[in-house]
């Protein structure tokens, strides 16, 4: 378990704040990443986004706190990132993309950290600002958002060494292979569900008959 | 062993039994009263108005009344009412107890005699009665039982040359302008001057085209567009003047959004809506069937009622909807049903002072609702805030609070007020819980500063600390590394 928590591999996750190409290209190359690292980044992004919806400030917040649900809100964020990875991994692979799935999915895990260390601050911001002071607000959001995207993109440009345009086409595709995944997966459940009411239909009968 | 068990088996339910008790005193009224959270959600609430009295025609010794349609109060509080089966206009003392008059003929100038063909609205003001005769084609305009105005075939290059003028709904303002609601006049209410003549249409409701359905008739044929339904504005449905001449109007809105307009005298409309932009009844709207419960709400009349509020009648689940001058859903009581102070058949809704009346086409009968503490509480402190006095509305909405804790409404107010005293700690507690943000920053600006202002001394005492501290400590790194500067790996 050490070695995927070496302080060289923690350098590289912060270092891809700061210098993203340099610490992608290691990543990818020298093997610097870590994919229970990357999982964190989006624990700790889910963690900020469930903090934020709750006690972000009542002039900012439009959220029923109600209708807040920490779980089903990770479980959500995994599963779009998740999708993601199989996706971009699934287009990839056909378009000459040097990256593995661990590449990817460690370079879209600390590609979240900036939206999830920004969270926090934000958070804590809204807690003290009036009414015309939300522009600050929603500048620290929109900055924290804004690299993560950046971040992203440079991540899948790299492990992959497309070109910037290759790396836009290539997402335009992933996700639409997205897409494709949750109709295929939507068709599995449908057809599971229908064998277990054949199977337990045949069940019934039998036992009536019995 | 049993024994003790038995016991402790009778003690439990007698327990569950004391506890469930006032839990039944929700159900004294035969109707659901609720209200809208800003989120939407329905909350329940105490009861506004409880059931009154039905009064029948027969109760009132002048015979049953049939198939009603139209109602007014008199500023005397005396009630008219369109008897429409019967072909006669009511007038009924302000304690609905005795008849003041039956009108069921009248007489012309010239002497002649005439009478009703199914009047569907009615309406009063300085002593003259504006009846809507519907199958007469006219207004007529009562003094006594003697007419002295008569509205018939209005014509106007606005009209066409055959149209059939069907008044249902009437009204008049203080300067004696009629207002009429035609059948299948989509155009908007059309308005008589005092010399009888057609002024022109008011308040003309715009169609709405959604562009998926600008869509489709891009594609359809000209024949396909003919078979079409037609793009029509709804019709209005009900009719009230309050006494600036604003009149109130109401109309059945598909999409459940806004079935109440207040048209000023140029014939905009100039209503005012609340925190959920919606003055249409019934917000959430979509049950999983179609059934009487799913679809919105359809407003057939609105009653003015004094300081700002006004009532709705919905004859598709029987409630009445009350807002006041802002747009703040106050209550929601009524019902359909059997018992006692619900409906079958709604048709028209006035208001007396604390007293609200509903007609029941189906029943034949007059419901009263009668105020409870509750819902004069309200009434008071919305009058109280319309007429600027907000100190003097607290004391009531604390009342309410009393009753209701929430009454988002009430703890506004009341911040709203602790804002204006300049207690800003408080007014943030309460405006939170009114979910009243835009006042809600103003205190929290207020009080921000305030804080900042205590402090503001040891807080730059300390940050001019650290800063000394800070430097000292630099400056004291930087001789130790002059001293040793071979051994400094930092």
């Amino acid at each position: 378990m050490g070695k995927y928590f070496t302080r060289e591999r923690v350098g590289y996750m912060f270092g891809v704040l700061t210098r993203p190409l340099h610490s992608f290209y290691e990543i990818r190359h020298r093997d610097q990443g870590s994919v229970p690292l990357a999982a964190l980044c989006v624990f700790l992004l889910s963690a900020a986004f469930t903090l934020n919806r709750i006690f972000a400030g009542f002039i900012v917040n439009d959220v029923n706190p109600r209708t807040v649900d920490g779980l089903e809100e990770m479980g959500a964020i995994f599963l779009i990132l998740g999708l993601f990875c199989v996706g971009n991994w699934s287009v990839t692979c056909l378009m000459d993309g040097e990256g593995r799935l661990r590449d990817i999915v460690t370079v879209t895990g600390y590609a979240m950290l900036p939206a999830a260390l920004l969270l926090g601050p934000a958070t804590l911001l809204s807690l003290v600002i009036a009414e015309g002071e939300t522009a600050f607000y929603a500048i620290v959001m929109g900055a924290g958002i804004a690299w993560t995207v950046i971040l992203l993109l440079t991540g899948v440009m790299t492990v992959h060494n497309y070109t910037l345009l290759k790396t836009l086409v290539t997402l335009g595709l992933t996700f639409v292979a997205m897409l494709i995944l949750v109709f295929i997966g939507l068709l599995i459940l449908d057809l599971i569900n229908q064998a277990y009411v054949f199977l337990y239909s045949i069940y019934t009968e039998l036992i009536f008959r019995i | 062993m049993p024994l003790k068990r038995v016991c402790a088996a009778l003690l439990l339910t007698a327990a569950l039994i004391a506890g469930a008790a006032p839990a039944a005193g929700a159900g004294l009224v035969p109707y659901d009263t609720y209200n809208y959270d800003y989120w939407d959600f329905i909350v329940f609430t105490p009861a506004a108005y409880v059931p009154g009295r039905s009064v029948s025609g027969v109760d009132l010794g002048i015979g049953a009344f049939q198939n009603f349609q139209g109602m007014c109060v008199a500023d005397d509080g005396a009630v008219y009412i369109a008897d429409t089966g019967n072909n006669r206009i009511v007038i009924l003392e302000p304690d609905l107890l005795s008849v003041r008059d039956v009108v069921d003929s009248f007489s012309w100038p010239d002497g002649s005699a005439d009478g009703f063909a199914r009047p569907h609205g009615v309406a009063a003001a300085d002593g003259l009665m504006y009846v809507a005769d519907t199958d007469n084609r006219r207004v007529v305009v009562l003094d006594g039982r003697a007419a002295v105005r008569v509205i018939r075939n209005p014509s106007s290059e606005l009209l066409d040359a055959n149209f059939d003028f069907v008044p249902l709904k009437v009204a008049v303002d203080y300067a004696g302008r009629v207002f009429v609601i035609a059948r299948n006049m989509f155009q908007g209410i059309m308005t008589f001057d005092a010399d009888d003549n057609f002024i022109g249409f008011y308040g003309t409701i715009n169609v709405k085209i959604t562009l998926w359905q600008r869509f489709w008739r891009v594609f359809s044929t000209k024949e396909e567009r003919a078979r079409q339904q037609l793009f029509i504005p709804t019709e209005f449905t009900g009719l009230d003047v309050d006494p600036w001449g604003f009149v109130y109007a109401s109309n059945m809105d598909s999409e459940g959004v806004q079935a109440v307009r207040r048209l000023n005298p140029s014939g905009e409309d100039v209503i005012r809506t609340g925190e959920n932009q919606n003055l249409g009844g019934d917000i959430e709207l979509f049950a999983a069937s179609a059934s009487v419960y799913s679809g919105p709400s359809k407003i057939i009349d609105v009653a003015y009622r004094g300081q700002g509020i006004y009532s709705l009648l919905d004859s598709q689940r029987g409630r009445i909807f009350t807002y006041d001058h802002e747009g703040n859903l106050l209550y929601i009581f009524g019902g359909m049903g059997h018992q006692a102070g619900t409906f079958r058949q709604p048709t028209a809704i006035g208001a007396q002072e604390n007293r609200i009346l509903a007609l029941d086409a189906f029943r034949n009968e007059i419901i009263t609702f009668e105020e409870t503490r509750y819902g004069a509480l309200i009434n008071q402190a919305v009058a109280l805030r319309y007429g600027g006095d907000e100190a003097l509305a607290v004391e009531a909405w604390r009342e309410v609070l009393l009753l209701n804790e929430n009454l988002e409404l009430a703890n506004a107010g009341i911040g709203k007020a602790y804002l204006t005293a300049g207690d800003n700690r408080t007014a943030m507690r309460y405006l939170k819980l009114g979910m009243d943000k835009s006042h809600y920053a103003i205190a929290f600006k207020r009080y921000r500063n305030e804080v900042l202002k205590e402090n503001i001394g040891w807080m730059l005492t300390l940050l001019l600390a650290a800063v000394v501290a800070y430097a000292g400590w630099r400056s004291y790194r930087r001789r130790k590394r002059g001293r040793a500067p071979a051994g400094g790996l930092l």
